[in-house]
């Protein structure tokens, strides 16, 4: 357990709610600074040792992500809709959060990501917005975040990134089949792959132990702490401050205000539904781009009784999703992509918005085949063959082994009524209103997602793929998602959006947003390293304000 | 790193003991009575048959049915009930004079299963079928992770590179 302990009653400096990618880089950062901290997080805190190669627990039993039995939610594609029980978000809940089950790609957004409406224009029927902040301005988290965390990748081997300040702490990982054909097809046409960066170690640091390639990667917890989710590589130096006592099992229900418009702290319930207030002088939300939203909605009071943070109703609005489809190839040799991580090499090419494709949106592709054997048997042969029997076996038998692909991180673009919100007609385990999904994919992104699955079967074929086909449900719209964006948006003027450019509450000044609901744009998925640049930017300038006296 | 070496050391002696408690396989079922049993294990062996290579029946796919639906599925316990009821009627009129599933040709189980595929029941044993066959042996099924040797997964707890035919080609710096 955590060396601090703090009472209720204790006024800590900082509350942070929710330890995920940009939770538990909070609890760090504010605990090293000198701030005593209390942390939150709604699920348990688990260890390296209670991850397990059992893909029946982690994808078909709610392992370690919401279970939609304790925290359901209801789904409609439009507001005009009725809305029906079904599960429109998934995250991991867990301290760590979604850092800890991730497929790990570890991509900094693009300069032009943080100035796309001026680049392009409106787009009819979205709302497509500049960022407040730029990408230099973000440059230096970033850089400190990979250093931080441990990123393996190749630094200046993609021509379409951003200028950096340092190279990645890491060399690559070592590629696999799927990324030396990947790489092939891609070069052959004139494409430009490069080595994926991402949060696994390709070699022991800061004391933590490289990857050994076990396989079970994306989904699951890391059994040996080389993936660097927050839970391995910031949460236990936090702790070793002795000021940041984690608290798992904590679900908060309300943010409590102040006669003078300020947080007091939060109310939330323990392991055995026990509701306590924790004092803090600061507040800062990190649960998420669906859970955030929530919980300022849930935040009603007598000075917000839209919610926190919410009397210009822009809290909830402009949900953005994952969008991108998964396409296969069969080769002659095996690839065993069973064996070590997912994702060996990415290419760019396709990122930026081009007019002469007739739509706004692009898109990262990266070399993948990510089913798990289960996973793969029920859903992942062609629609087109048997389903089950002698012949399904045998073809199961020969493909897994053999099969490369592609899948596909495409843009989203933001839309009013894509939202989240309360039901109250449906409650959670804990009597509380149940999250309300509403939405539904703007037709350039459904464009975007047709035109890359083409480029994708482009580089199968050129890799040398024998027969080709896609996950249809990949490419249809839109209705689960495990990136969550864009809910509580970023942006200068207080009328447009949630928080300002250091992730502050326009409406309260002791309030601080930040992870996926902050960000103003999708870029083309894959929003980890950017949602934890932001976190060590406002951590940074947190301190920076604290020490001024102006918290 | 010692820490997390330790505890790899350890997640390998839990594997190990996996392994151990489930060879042999328990005949006694924990919800199943013994005719449903057999007439789900007939459902089951031909959506994964045993033929030239070990299907559900060597995997011991219905030891992992019955568990799940004592344990962790109990709320699909009564579509096995409903679902068997259809499927029996279903055969009652195909194979006049037919008995039970069990009893049928493996041509007769295969066109009875044709007729229900669209349905809820077929649907989850099939999915139970795949997760007693490929999932973890821990639960039961999978014995002697032969589901996994038919697929190609040669479960170790690490690996080093070349993972496969097309990267160690390039590490040998060949490619065609």
């Amino acid at each position: 357990m955590s060396a601090a302990q703090y009472r209720p009653s204790d006024e800590v400096d900082f509350l942070v709610i929710g330890i995920g990618a940009a939770g538990g880089v909070m609890a760090k950062e504010l605990s090293t600074a000198g701030f005593r901290v209390v942390a939150l997080e709604q699920g348990p805190w688990l260890h390296e040792k209670d991850f397990r190669h059992d893909e029946v627990a982690i994808s078909f039993r709610a392992g370690i992500i919401n279970d939609p039995k304790t925290r359901p939610n209801t789904f409609r594609k439009t507001p005009s809709e009725t809305p029906v029980h079904q599960q429109a978000v998934e995250y991991a809940s867990l301290v760590g959060g979604g850092s800890v089950h991730f497929t790990a790609n570890y991509w900094r957004f693009h300069p032009e990501d943080f100035r796309e409406h001026s680049t392009w224009g409106a787009v009819p029927g979205a709302d497509l917005r500049d960022w407040p902040i730029t990408y230099d301005d973000l440059e230096p988290y970033y850089t400190k975040g990979e250093w931080d965390l441990g990123i393996s990748g190749l630094g200046g081997s993609n021509p379409f990134d951003g200028p950096r300040s340092k190279p990645y702490p890491l060399p690559p990982m070592p590629v696999k089949s799927s990324g030396v054909l990947f790489e092939r097809g891609a070069k052959k046409l004139g494409l430009h792959p490069f080595p994926a960066p991402v949060a696994v170690l390709s070699k022991d640091y800061h004391g933590r132990a490289g990857c050994v390639h076990c396989g079970f990667c994306e989904a699951f917890g890391c059994e040996v702490g080389a993936k660097s989710s927050t839970l391995a590589a910031v949460v236990p130096a936090a702790v070793k401050t002795g000021r940041c006592e984690i608290r798992p099992d904590s679900y908060v229900r309300k943010i409590e205000v102040g006669k003078n418009g300020r947080v007091t702290g939060a109310i939330y319930f323990d392991k055995n539904k026990k509701e306590i207030f924790q004092r803090a002088k600061v507040v800062v939300v990190c649960a998420n781009g669906a859970e955030t939203p929530r919980l300022l909605l849930m935040s009603k009071s007598n000075a917000f009784p839209q919610g926190l943070a919410n009397s210009n109703g822009n809290v909830g609005k402009y949900l953005m999703f994952d969008n991108g489809g998964i396409a296969f190839g069969l080769f002659e040799h095996p690839l065993n992509e069973y064996k070590s991580i997912v994702v060996t090499r990415v290419l760019h090419d396709f990122y930026r918005s081009d007019p002469k494709r007739g739509y706004w949106g692009g898109g990262g592709l990266d070399s993948r085949f990510d089913y798990y054997p289960i996973g793969f048997a029920l859903g992942g042969l062609p629609a087109d063959g048997p389903q089950w029997g002698a012949e399904w076996k045998k073809t199961l038998a020969e493909y897994y082994t053999h099969i490369g692909g592609t899948l596909a991180h495409a843009t989203c673009l933001a839309v009013e009524e894509n939202s989240i919100s309360l039901d109250d007609s449906v409650k959670d385990a804990w009597g509380m209103p149940a999250m309300r999904v509403t939405f539904r994919n703007h037709p350039d992104d459904m464009k975007n997602i047709d035109f890359l699955m083409a480029r994708q079967k482009e580089i199968l074929a050129a890799a040398g793929a024998k027969k080709i086909w896609h996950d249809p449900t990949t490419t249809t719209e839109t209705t689960y998602s495990r990136h969550l964006m864009g809910s509580c948006r970023m942006g200068d003027d207080p009328k447009l959006s949630v928080v300002d450019k250091w992730n502050r509450a326009h409406d309260v000044p002791n309030l601080f947003l930040v992870d996926g609901s902050s960000l103003v744009t999708s870029g083309r998925q894959q929003p980890t390293a950017t949602i934890q640049a932001l976190a060590y930017r406002l951590a940074e300038h947190l301190e920076q304000v604290a020490k001024r006296g102006e918290l | 790193m010692n820490i997390t070496r330790r505890e790899w050391a350890l997640a390998t002696a839990c594997w190990a003991e996996i392994l151990r408690a489930q060879t042999g396989g328990d005949p006694k079922f924990a919800w199943f009575e013994p005719a449903m049993a057999s007439e789900i294990e007939a459902i089951v062996e031909q959506i994964i048959p045993d033929n030239e290579t070990p299907g559900a029946k060597r995997a011991g796919v219905i030891n992992f049915i019955d568990r799940a639906l004592a344990g962790f599925d109990q709320d699909k316990q009564e579509l096995y009930k409903t679902g068997l009821r259809e499927t029996q009627a279903k055969r009652a009129e195909m194979f006049v004079g037919s008995t039970s599933i069990a009893g049928l040709s493996g041509d007769q189980q295969i066109a009875l299963l044709k007729a229900i595929e669209k349905t809820d029941f077929f649907a989850q044993v099939r999915t139970h079928a795949v997760l007693g066959f490929l999932g973890s042996p821990a639960h039961g099924g999978n014995r002697d992770m032969v589901g996994w040797k038919l697929i190609g997964l040669d479960h170790q707890m690490s690996y080093q590179p070349p993972f496969g035919y097309y990267d160690a080609e390039a590490a040998r710096g060949g490619s065609k």
